[in-house]
């Protein structure tokens, strides 16, 4: 479970993110959505251990991700916007150097790594090196280096992004299988299409701050539309002549 | 420790860069086979102009025989030429690179006891060993001359010392030794660049290249403090940054042996003791390197740009190196103090055998670690900002 609490970071200037608040509970998807530049990433970070709130706090499983940076980390998994593997270490590789980064055992890591390329079907390609992989493949490599010390927590951040039809189909049945496995999966999007297909609950985030949270189906409500890309529009408080450059 | 971990897939995954990897260690496999290249040519030359003639053309031998008899009997090259025509085109043409014309009334002057002058024709605008023919020319000529000129006071009852007041003579103690030395101080050059070339694009990748991969952020995710992580790749790069040591040290046993040292009565024998105290001296130098290429490379936003910016870099520490040669620096307790210097100047005093004090040897490797440990910290502080993620 992951608790965001008045979550506040600024970089110079600009306010990248204001009173961020929110609970992504055990066994449900929540996204974070919003437009590009609206904070999704800086928060994804700060609760991810990497970068430091100016203000506020947030828990994983109850653990500060501030004060215990070490146990957050070992209780979340995470999937960076772009793939971010080494394209000279095979996929095999790549998900081994941060299971030793885990701490896990060289039995338990092997045992593990056998078991997440059956699950997601890599054995065609795991033994090769990643450099020359097709998006989805690349992916699928990093969802198991993700899922390696098998976390119960799991952010990804703009996981479909150049992703075809069949990947980004393959993608979702991940993430519907780590819900039904009692985890608690956090993913930032900006399609709502893909919010829609996948989410229990919605985290609007619209210039840093909180603009909705609560389930689809409210949120269209609270828009008072049934088209959901205009309710998110009209919640995210993007003027549509300013879509383009609302970083 | 994670460090490990952290500094083995960095090694691994250098390794399996072929391209960077023979970059790496091109100038540690080339730079001692260039080096001895470049000394076998200087010691050619060197011992060959010793024993090389005096070239040169005559027109009008038939003037002065006796004069021709005695430059016959020296170490030299005659060619004769038909006095006939100007001889100064013969010159300009280039038929004759050198060109000694002798006057038809030379006997009758010389008969008379008047001063005779020869011409000697060159072209100083043509570079060519003319230059080295007209001095050794001019020498004969005037020892003949003198030669003459004492036995002519002879005759006339006077001694001959009269004419000369005072005489200079001239020792070169310039030998193809001390030329061979000369090329030999370029030598802790090379090291020095090598011990920073071999970590160079390792310490690109892990860093800048790293980061604009993308694979910094989820490396930062991991439960691995920032200081087991900049330290594991400290360790990759000061691994790589001693392996090009030992290339360039192996290469350079294996090349030595081709310099004919011993045709110019000198013995250099650069055993496997030596190469292992330098490789030892060099050590706390590759860790310096490899701390800092590491934080200069932290500040590039891009692989490119680090890539600039460390090519500079890789020229500093050779700097204090060139000062010294220049101001003609010797060894001391203060030249212990500047790294790379203090390097260069204990593996040019084990080259040539000569003893090096055991406490220039402790000072250079400690002051050298300190500014290693000093760069690491930076490195790790740097490490700890966010702004390190771009």
């Amino acid at each position: 479970m992951i608790v965001a609490q008045q979550l506040n970071k600024r970089f110079k200037q600009i306010q990248a993110v204001k009173d961020v608040s929110f609970t992504a509970p055990d066994g449900r998807i929540t996204a974070l959505l919003g437009p590009n530049g609206a904070g999704k990433s800086t928060t994804l970070r700060m609760l991810a251990s990497v970068v430091t709130p100016d203000g506020g706090s947030a828990q994983v499983d109850g653990q500060d991700v501030v004060q215990a940076r070490m146990a957050v980390r070992r209780s979340i998994g995470v999937l960076p916007h772009n793939s971010g593997l080494y394209g000279r270490l095979t996929g095999i590789e790549n998900i081994r150097y941060f299971g030793r980064l885990q701490g896990m055992s060289a039995a338990a890591l092997e045992s593990r790594i056998e078991a997440l390329i059956q699950q997601l079907d890599m054995a065609d390609f795991a033994h090769r090196r990643t450099a020359g992989f097709s998006q989805g493949q690349k992916v699928k490599v990093a969802v198991a280096r993700a899922l390696v010390h098998n976390p119960q927590n799991i952010m990804l951040d703009e996981p479909t992004n150049g992703l075809d039809v069949m990947a980004t189909r393959a993608l979702r049945d991940i993430i519907r299988n780590l819900q039904q496995a009692g985890k608690c999966v956090v993913f930032s999007s900006h399609i709502m299409q893909e919010v829609d297909a996948l989410c229990d609950s919605v985290v609007v985030i619209g210039q840093g701050e909180v603009r909705f949270d609560g389930s689809i189906e409210q949120m269209r409500q609270h828009a008072g539309t049934q088209d959901l890309e205009e309710a998110f529009i009209r919640m995210a408080g993007i003027q549509t002549d300013a879509a383009g450059d609302s970083k | 420790m994670s460090f490990g971990v952290v500094l083995a897939k960095e090694c691994i995954d250098n390794l399996r860069d072929r391209r960077t990897l023979f970059a790496s260690f091109s100038l540690a496999v080339l730079g001692p086979v260039l080096f001895v290249g470049i000394m076998v040519l200087v010691l050619e030359r060197a011992l060959g102009e010793s024993d090389e003639a005096t070239r040169f053309a005559v027109a009008g031998a038939e003037y002065a025989p006796q004069l021709m008899q005695f430059l016959q009997r020296e170490h030299t090259e005659i060619t004769l030429v038909e006095s006939a025509g100007e001889p100064k085109d013969l010159v300009r043409s280039g038929t004759h690179d050198l060109l000694l014309v002798i006057n038809p009334n030379y006997a009758e002057r010389y008969a008379k006891g008047n001063r005779n002058t020869l011409l000697i024709i060159h072209d100083s605008s043509k570079l060519s060993a003319t230059r080295k023919h007209i001095t050794q020319l001019r020498g004969l000529i005037g020892r003949y001359a003198s030669t003459i000129g004492v036995l002519r006071l002879q005759l006339r009852g006077l001694d001959p010392a009269l004419t000369q007041p005072i005489t200079t003579q001239q020792v070169d103690v310039a030998s193809p030794a001390a030329r061979a030395l000369t090329i030999l101080a370029s030598l802790p050059y090379f090291l020095v660049l090598v011990v920073f070339m071999g970590g160079f694009y390792l310490a690109i990748d892990t860093t800048a290249g790293e980061r604009e991969h993308g694979s910094l952020e989820p490396l930062l995710t991991q439960p691995i403090s920032r200081t087991q992580l900049v330290l594991g790749k400290l360790g990759a790069t000061s691994v790589f940054g001693a392996a090009s040591v030992l290339v360039f040290l192996i290469s350079l046993y294996l090349s030595i042996p081709f310099v004919p040292f011993e045709r110019i009565g000198m013995s250099l024998e650069v055993g496997v003791s030596q190469l292992a105290q330098i490789f030892v001296v060099c050590v706390p130098l590759i860790l310096f390197a490899a701390a800092l290429l590491t934080v200069v490379a932290s500040f590039a936003k891009s692989y490119k740009e680090a890539q600039t910016y460390l090519t500079i870099v890789i020229l500093i520490p050779t700097a204090p190196i060139i000062i010294a040669q220049f101001l003609n620096i010797e060894s001391s307790l203060q030249v212990m103090l500047v790294p790379s210097l203090s390097q260069a100047t204990i593996m040019t005093e084990l080259i040539k055998n000569e003893p090096v004090e055991l406490s220039h040897a402790l000072v250079s490797m400690g002051t050298t670690g300190v500014y290693a440990a000093c760069m690491a910290w930076i490195a790790i502080t740097l490490y700890n900002r966010e702004r390190i993620l771009g």
